[in-house]
């Protein structure tokens, strides 16, 4: 089954590859990477019961290809700090290779991995990524904080990916909103997402009055459905 | 109660119950969510009873979204009737749900309260479900 952890966008014009769904980067993990010979459902099967994820490798105009890679060292990988933003040294028969990873299809239950796609980089090359947004403080107390975007687009040297991003919200009242304009990035990174998407919004609480109402109006609707399957029967 | 304003077809077969869901598995709205781990069909009765139960726990802090809505009407023949003379007429609003599907979000409340209010949704639901916080990234 196929899980998609992040839409992913159509290369943009300036050749920079787009990476979507990933959080941070700032480590290097090395990965030895063995090449895949069988394919299609009962081949990926088996390489996922011998304890390995299929992976795909392209980029940079060249041909893709097909890898597997140990399960238990790419989970270590992606729980770094930098999380799926990891920068992986990929260990093949023919050299190494720097890579970053795309697309996490995760099984939806059992959370382990069905399937990786990575994208080439170069030392120096800049990526788009989407950075991981954790947002702190205390609000006003009359608020409802609405996070609106859990990541945000953030162009920046591959091998130098921010990791989390905060945004402070501490006495922000009803509303307010924080755009992604506002949001500091760290030194080296640029935004490559509309300056004027909401990033948090804070909104006034619902008043009891409203929660009471939005509870007894179900429990009229109830109350005169019944009423009317009685008439009926 | 959520019914739908109009059908194309009044009665339906049974939809399939076999499979995982193939799409809607993530958090997308709020930060703590329902998960289906069985597949079941949850009626529109069972979503606006779970949705009261969180409702109810919450008070006035937080946001609840339902990713799922009951499209699939489910039919019923009357008691002691002979067998034939068509299908029966429609008794239920059902959602089919599969294990992986994301049932219900919520945000704006810390997790010890999201934990306890979708408990109690998790209650009023015929099947096994987990509750899941957003995790960042993939």
């Amino acid at each position: 089954m196929k899980d998609r952890a992040a839409v992913v966008r159509p290369p943009s014009g300036d050749g920079i590859p787009r990476l979507e769904g990933l959080s941070v980067a700032m480590s290097e993990v090395r990965i030895a990477a063995e090449p895949r010979t069988e394919f299609g459902k009962g081949g990926a099967r088996r390489t996922r019961r011998a304890g390995k994820v299929p992976a795909v490798l392209y980029g940079h105009g060249k041909p893709p290809r097909h890898i597997a890679l140990p399960a238990h060292d790419l989970l270590h990988a992606f729980k770094t700090n930098a999380g799926t933003n990891v920068l992986l040294t990929l260990e093949l028969a023919d050299g190494t290779e720097l890579a970053l990873a795309k697309d996490v299809q995760r099984h939806p239950i059992k959370g382990s991995f069905e399937h990786i796609d990575l994208v080439l980089v170069n030392r120096g090359e800049k990526v788009v990524a989407d950075i991981q947004i954790n947002v702190i403080g205390e609000p006003h107390p009359d608020t409802l904080v609405d996070q609106q975007a859990a990541t945000i687009a953030v162009k920046a040297d591959a091998t130098l990916l921010p990791g989390p991003i905060e945004v402070d919200i501490t006495g922000l009242e009803p509303g307010t909103a924080i755009l992604a304009r506002q949001v500091a990035l760290p030194e080296g990174s640029e935004l490559d997402a509309d300056p004027d998407t909401v990033i948090v919004q804070c909104l006034a609480k619902r008043t009891t009055a409203q929660v009471e109402s939005d509870l007894g109006e179900t429990s009229a609707e109830g109350s005169e459905e019944a009423a009317a399957a009685g008439a009926s029967a | 109660m959520l019914i739908p304003r109009k059908v194309a077809h009044r009665k339906q077969h049974h939809p399939g119950r076999t499979g995982a869901a193939k799409g809607g598995t993530k958090i997308t709205f709020g930060e703590y969510g329902i998960q289906a781990l069985e597949s079941a069909y949850v009626t529109n009765r069972q979503i606006e009873s779970a949705r009261i139960a969180m409702t109810r726990h919450i008070r006035r802090g937080g946001k609840v979204w339902i990713n799922i809505y009951p499209d699939r009407p489910l039919t019923k023949k009357p008691a002691e009737t002979r067998m034939g003379s068509g299908k029966g007429s429609p008794e239920w609003w059902i959602a089919n749900v599969k294990p992986g599907r994301m049932l219900f979000e919520l945000s704006g409340v810390d997790e010890a309260v999201a934990r306890e209010a979708m408990r109690r949704a998790i209650h009023k639901l015929p099947m096994k479900c987990r509750f899941v916080v957003r995790e960042g990234g993939a």
